[in-house]
């Protein structure tokens, strides 16, 4: 099969996925005791306007028709209204976005920063000190539960020793880049330190496990290339170690450390939420939460649809960068 | 099932492996605290006494500035008609009655610690057997008849897999609700505990049920099911060429027998690694679910992580002790569950972490 014929099959395949989530998400409303007219109305309304709110909501229609209202919006970016603000729950995923982001990739670069060192220097001192303190590091990391490291650098680093602050994010990227725009480049450089202030431990916190899981992979990837044919021939032939280390083993170790970064990138969102739990970070995670306590409905909805629908599309950019970097992939 | 060449290996892997040793006493220990807790827990876990309120662990004191009433000789200063109150630094020192500190409420956090783990072992015990049951009859399944069905149900299992299982589960268990079921204590219930407890000379009373968090444990269930369905496809599909399966299939066992009675029996080694790992991602899940206050648990060390992170500035033992609880809880389960993996080599993926 080539290239582009496994992209399109892979392509259907996530269609088929994305259509499953939304309606999962769908009847995720039905499973919960309660109506969500119930949120919008005091429990002793007259039954009139309940029955008013129930139609204007359009509760009262047949399944068929609320399913079809519910999945004709979304491929033109229509998630409905919030039953609390009234506003589109759209516009509101859409502005809490950028927090997430901004927080996943800053852990991604953390756990990556670390991660493939500590790795690689694990595996070429294999049984020395610095292995087994890598290899603590690693199992300890991908058994702390993150909220709870969160804590525990809040009260030390921020409570004790007052390097960082305990939370909040005073300004985005999306803000540093408009002061940049406008001129202001004081403001900006300012800007950007206090947004590396306030994401460091965030950041810190929600990458720790991922930097674990890529030390252990990375050094067992390694270890593994090492003892390649190819690696004793290139050093046969006379290659300095560094060259054979660096430019052929790591490149090797590499594929398929980056496919587990990607396919891990459900378990970032998810470290993601509770993260925003605990150092206040106005993101997607703090909206749904919010949005389970007031029963919001159609905010709930909106944000697991774009969190999930982001998890199958970044997928499938995964494969297909998995493909082109690495030939002798079967494409199945 | 399970071979006598694979309880060599186990041996064999353990004698040579420190950190499977240590893996197996930390797994050991905890079960026993948890099995055993009415007998071993100094006070009831939710026993407050407001008087003995932030007190730390055993080694530590605190220091704190507080508004105190002006004593003087003995008796209270009063001017004007007023109590002169003054600043004076209170010093808390840590006592022998409560090694591991108390928390907001003065409750003992050990007998918080060594209750808790009964939430966090029911769970993961629980969780990890309903997720196997569902996902290996989905894998199994699907990897036995091949074509249709194993696409239709691995499909499925795609969708499963698009949700970030954290936010899946607090979305079902906030929508779900909390139900919890408590069930009588059977060593309290029989009177054997408070035996003990008294002969030990402890006064208080343990509580006479056992929450089963109904919901969190269907929930991290649903959530879970997906990895154990996708190891015992992956069996299947190989088994089923076996020999021996087609030799039973052609003395005309049915469909059910030859998946009950040939397939699954060797299936089983993956499968029991997977849930070994899986414990310890559930474990970590149940407690992600009560830190944000979702699971409907008032005994969890989940929980008491968020009720300490009021007394972050002043009692940071609150919120600590819980934690390390289950980082060695869980780094146990993950060193049992690296020693199963190099012994029987059985080649799968874990997944687990919040």
């Amino acid at each position: 099969m080539s290239l582009s014929r496994f992209l399109v099959k892979r392509s259907l395949q996530g269609l088929f996925v994305i259509w499953g989530v939304i309606t999962v998400v769908f009847g995720l409303r039905f499973i919960s005791p309660g109506d969500p007219a119930n949120v919008l109305l005091p429990p002793d309304v007259d039954p009139e306007v309940r029955a008013e709110v129930i139609a204007e909501l359009g509760l009262n229609e047949p399944l068929y028709v609320q399913y079809w209202d519910f999945i004709s919006g979304i491929p033109l970016g229509e998630l409905g209204n919030s039953l609390v603000t009234r506003t589109p729950v759209a516009a509101r995923v859409l502005a809490k976005l950028p927090a997430t982001l901004e927080l996943a990739i800053a852990a991604t670069i953390v756990a990556i920063v670390i991660a493939i060192p500590l790795g690689v220097i694990s595996a070429t001192r294999r049984h020395q000190p610095a292995d087994y303190g890598a290899t603590v590091f690693s199992l300890v990391g991908i058994s702390t539960p993150n909220f709870w490291l969160g804590v525990m650098l809040i009260i030390v680093l921020a409570v004790q020793f007052d390097l960082f602050p305990t939370s909040q994010r005073p300004i985005g990227v999306d803000g540093i880049v408009l002061l940049f725009v406008s001129g202001s480049l004081g403001e900006a450089v300012n800007g950007l330190t206090t947004w590396l202030w306030h994401i460091t431990l965030p950041a810190v916190t929600l990458g720790t496990y991922f930097t674990a899981l890529i030390t252990r992979l990375t050094r067992s990837g390694m270890l593994d290339q090492l003892g390649q044919t190819y690696v004793r021939a290139s050093r046969a032939k006379g290659l300095p170690e560094t060259l054979v280390r660096y430019k052929h083993a790591l490149r090797n170790t590499l594929i398929p450390v980056i496919t587990v970064i990607g396919l891990q990138l459900g378990t970032l969102i998810g470290g993601a939420v509770i993260t925003e739990a605990v150092f206040a970070w106005p993101g997607l995670g703090t909206l749904i939460i919010n949005s389970i306590n007031a029963r919001d409905w159609p905010v709930l909805q909106g944000s697991l649809i774009v969190v999930a629908v982001g998890f199958v599309l970044v997928n499938i950019l995964v494969d297909a960068l998995y493909a082109y970097v690495n030939p002798q992939v079967a494409y199945d | 099932m399970i071979s006598e060449r694979t309880l060599r290996n186990l041996r064999r892997e353990l004698r040579r492996s420190l950190l499977a040793k240590i893996g197996i006493v930390v797994v050991v220990f905890i079960l026993l605290m948890a099995v055993f807790a009415p007998f071993i827990s100094p006070y009831s876990p939710g026993k407050q006494n407001l008087d003995e309120a932030r007190l730390p662990p055993v080694g530590f004191s605190t220091a704190e500035t507080r508004e105190v009433t002006k004593m003087e000789n003995g008796s209270v200063v009063i001017e004007g008609g007023e109590v002169v109150t003054e600043e004076r630094t209170v010093y808390t020192n840590a006592t022998a009655a409560h090694p591991l500190g108390t928390d907001g409420n003065g409750r003992d956090i050990l007998s918080r610690v060594i209750y808790g783990a009964r939430t966090s072992i029911l769970v993961g015990i629980f969780g990890t057997s309903l997720a196997a049951l569902i996902g290996v009859l989905v894998g199994l399944t699907a990897g036995y008849y091949r074509g249709r069905v194993d696409d239709v149900l691995m499909r499925s299992a795609d969708i499963m897999l698009a949700f970030p299982s954290l936010v899946l589960a607090i979305a079902l268990v906030g929508v779900w609700g909390q139900a919890q079921a408590p069930i009588p204590d059977p060593f309290v219930v029989t009177g054997l505990a408070p035996a003990f407890r008294s002969a030990l000379g402890f006064t208080t009373g343990m509580p006479d049920t056992v929450v089963l968090p109904g919901t969190v444990i269907v929930v991290v269930a649903l959530v879970n099911w997906v990895w154990f369905a996708r190891v015992a496809r992956g069996e299947a599909l190989s088994i089923r060429e076996e020999e021996y399966v087609k030799a039973a299939r052609a003395l005309g066992a049915s469909d059910g027998w030859t998946v009950l009675r040939h397939v699954l029996p060797n299936a089983i080694t993956p499968i029991l690694v997977l849930a070994t790992i899986q414990v310890a991602a559930i474990i970590l899940l149940e407690s992600a679910l009560s830190f944000l206050g979702f699971s409907g648990a008032d005994v969890s060390w989940g929980f008491d992580i968020a009720l300490g992170r009021q007394y972050q500035s002043t009692a940071w033992w609150i919120s600590t002790i819980p934690g390390l609880a289950i980082v060695i809880t869980v780094v146990g389960l993950n060193l049992v569950g690296d020693w199963l993996r190099d012994a029987l080599d059985p080649g799968i993926e874990g997944e687990g972490g919040v």
